[in-house]
């Protein structure tokens, strides 16, 4: 299962966890699948609603994730995955990604933060058992119109 | 039939469907309908015990089932019902934080919590979290007596207390932090000392001052739960607004008379706000605080309790809090009852569109207006009690007027110079016993509902009236103090 987006994608997944840094951010990945390759078509930031701990934890609204969804339904495509950044750790899933990680379908993609600049962007999936995750190929595409 | 929407991540496990219509009249029941129509469904949403699995939310029309009544909630045809992924990361390991985060409880403590620790929806975790937590108790009078008492006797490792107001004989029938000893002592000094004796392991924070738009969020941000024990509307929303504003837990709670209610306002966790419930306050005036209704003793102990209650299920992570509900206590029928409770989508404070970002003006919110300064006895539609008193004893014919009810009469009354009772209520019906060439002065206990008698006579032609300044209250203060005060 491969990744498919944009350097304009990776650009404003950069962005996001630049605005946000000292502080965790997250977002959903909106795309279509296209035989067993996850297609990425826009990147959507949005708010993380943790309280405390926001330096190392990141938490989105489940009405955010309803509202994307249902976006998405209009304009055929699927949530197919989730940023979040990791300001000043390594872009590599924690233990505690791994506990907090809904779908073994999905593609989870990490930015690392260092000191306010986004360093590289990995992406990884979570295998079926859901033991651990596995590092994917991020394959930047042209931009689609 | 109601319909579950899928995300899609497991639209290929339900035959591609981004929605499957689903039988059933609660939620357990839809969720089997729909694993029984795609089996392949079901280890993606339950766990091996047949638990739905910790990602796993399920929303009815917007509302999380773990803030209703979990698989039990009731659905209905036309309900739209949700699968939705909680979605959290970070950077670092769960267990990496955790023991820092959670003091050691030392052998003195263990002795004392024994009964939490013995059960197991407590037990040493639960013990644990009561230390590392903190509470702030806005008020330490009827409501905030339990709540200390309590929480402190619970183990909560860090109470803080908001008050600015001196322990007054009034205050003994119910505040029972506070002794008569304590009577003229500021209440955030006795109620410390009361805490401290009862459990020396709690650490006190007092915050001696009223809570203000100024202050509050530097109060309460170092808290994790909030709790309302104010008896004053602008004190309640500015207390609702600030918890909101920095997504912590609210846990209501309010008494007058023999009618008590409670509930946990949440937004965070999906449930409503003390604006959902109550928009707009009541004008000023209309509703009577305890001071000038009365509150029966024992009240503030049961729904303070239940308070205390909720800040523990809040703090250990058991049970089902009161997010979403509206617990109603009435003492005279000695039953309880609840309602649903739904966060407004238009609020302005927690909707989807909110408009209030920042703390306001509670007084002017409230239509509390400051008084005018006024020079004293220049007034000319009042009459102190010193001036009302010169005029008896030069023998003037003066018809007094009160306007209380019978019960207060009881308590204390100016029968020796020839009082009358009317009750407020029954103004209009009896303003022909009253005759208007008189020279009147109508009191009540502290003046406000002799100001609206005042009015009413004025209305109906009355000229040479008077209201009593500070009602039999301030008489019995400035001209008999062997008078009881209530």
């Amino acid at each position: 299962m491969g990744i498919n987006l944009t350097g304009e994608h990776l650009e404003a997944i950069k962005r996001h966890g630049e605005a946000t840094y000292p502080e965790e951010c997250g977002g959903l990945l909106l795309g279509t699948l296209e035989d067993g390759v996850r297609v990425i078509r826009e990147v959507l930031p949005l708010a993380n609603v943790r309280p405390d701990s926001r330096h190392n934890r990141v938490e989105l609204d489940p009405r955010d994730y309803l509202k994307a969804e249902r976006e998405a339904g209009r304009r055929g495509l699927g949530v197919w995955g989730y940023y979040h950044s990791h300001p000043d750790h390594p872009a590599e899933p924690s233990g505690f990604d791994l506990a907090h990680a809904p779908f073994t379908e999905w593609a989870y993609l990490i930015v690392s933060v260092r000191g306010g600049l986004s360093a590289e962007v990995r992406a990884w999936s979570m295998r079926h058992d859901r033991s651990q995750f596995d590092e994917e190929e991020l394959i930047q595409i042209e931009e689609t119109a | 039939m109601p319909r579950i929407s899928i995300p899609t991540a497991l639209r290929q496990y339900a035959g591609g469907q981004a929605s499957v219509e689903v039988h059933g009249a609660k939620i357990g029941e839809a969720l089997a309908s729909l694993t029984a129509q795609h089996p392949d469904l079901r280890k993606h949403l339950f766990d091996a015990q047949g638990k739905l699995r910790n990602f796993v939310n399920v929303y009815v029309n917007d509302e999380d089932i773990r803030y209703q009544q979990h698989e039990e909630t009731a659905i209905k045809e036309a309900d739209e019902i949700s699968i939705i992924p909680s979605i959290a990361g970070g950077a670092v390991t769960e267990d990496e934080i955790k023991p820092a985060a959670l003091p050691e409880l030392t052998k003195e403590e263990v002795a004392r919590y024994s009964r939490h620790l013995i059960m197991p929806e407590v037990g040493m975790e639960g013990q644990r979290k009561l230390k590392a937590a903190s509470v702030l108790l806005i008020g330490t009078g009827g409501l905030g007596s339990p709540l200390g008492l309590y929480l402190a006797a619970a183990g909560v490792g860090r109470l803080g207390l908001v008050d600015f107001d001196v322990v007054d004989h009034s205050n003994l029938q119910r505040q029972v932090l506070h002794g008569t000893r304590d009577v003229g002592r500021p209440k955030i000094d006795s109620a410390r000392d009361r805490i401290a004796d009862l459990n020396p392991h709690v650490q006190i924070d007092a915050h001696e001052t009223a809570l203000k738009a100024e202050n509050a969020f530097a109060i309460l941000k170092g808290y994790d739960v909030i709790i309302d024990g104010t008896d004053n509307f602008p004190t309640r929303y500015l207390t609702n607004d600030a918890s909101v504003l920095l997504g912590k837990p609210n846990v209501y709670g309010s008494i007058f008379r023999f009618d008590g209610q409670a509930s946990v306002f949440y937004p965070k966790a999906g449930g409503p706000c003390y604006r959902c419930l109550y928009p707009e306050p009541p004008p000023p005036g209309l509703v009577p605080s305890c001071a000038e209704g009365g509150v029966l003793g024992i009240l503030p102990g049961i729904i303070g309790i239940i308070q205390a209650t909720e800040a523990i299920k809040l703090i250990i992570g058991e049970g089902e809090p009161l997010v979403g509900r509206l617990l109603l206590f009435d003492a005279l029928k000695m039953k309880f009852r609840e309602l649903k409770l739904r966060r407004n989508p238009e609020c302005p404070l927690c909707g989807d569109h909110p408009t209030i970002k920042e703390l306001i003006d509670y007084e002017q919110f409230c239509g509390i207006t400051p008084e005018p300064a006024e020079a004293p006895g220049a007034s000319d539609w009042e009459i102190t009690p010193a001036e009302l008193k010169a005029k008896l004893d030069r023998g003037e014919e003066v018809t007094i007027i009160d306007v209380r009810e019978p019960h207060e009469w009881q308590i204390a009354n100016l029968e020796n110079y020839g009082s009358k009772l009317i009750p407020l209520g029954q103004f209009p019906a009896r303003l022909n016993e009253l005759n208007s060439a008189e020279e009147i002065v109508v009191h009540c206990k502290m003046g406000g509902r002799s100001a609206k008698a005042y009015e009413a006579l004025k209305q109906a032609g009355f000229k040479k009236i008077k209201n009593l300044k500070g009602g039999i209250t301030a008489w019995a203060d400035q001209v008999d103090r062997s008078m009881p005060k209530y």
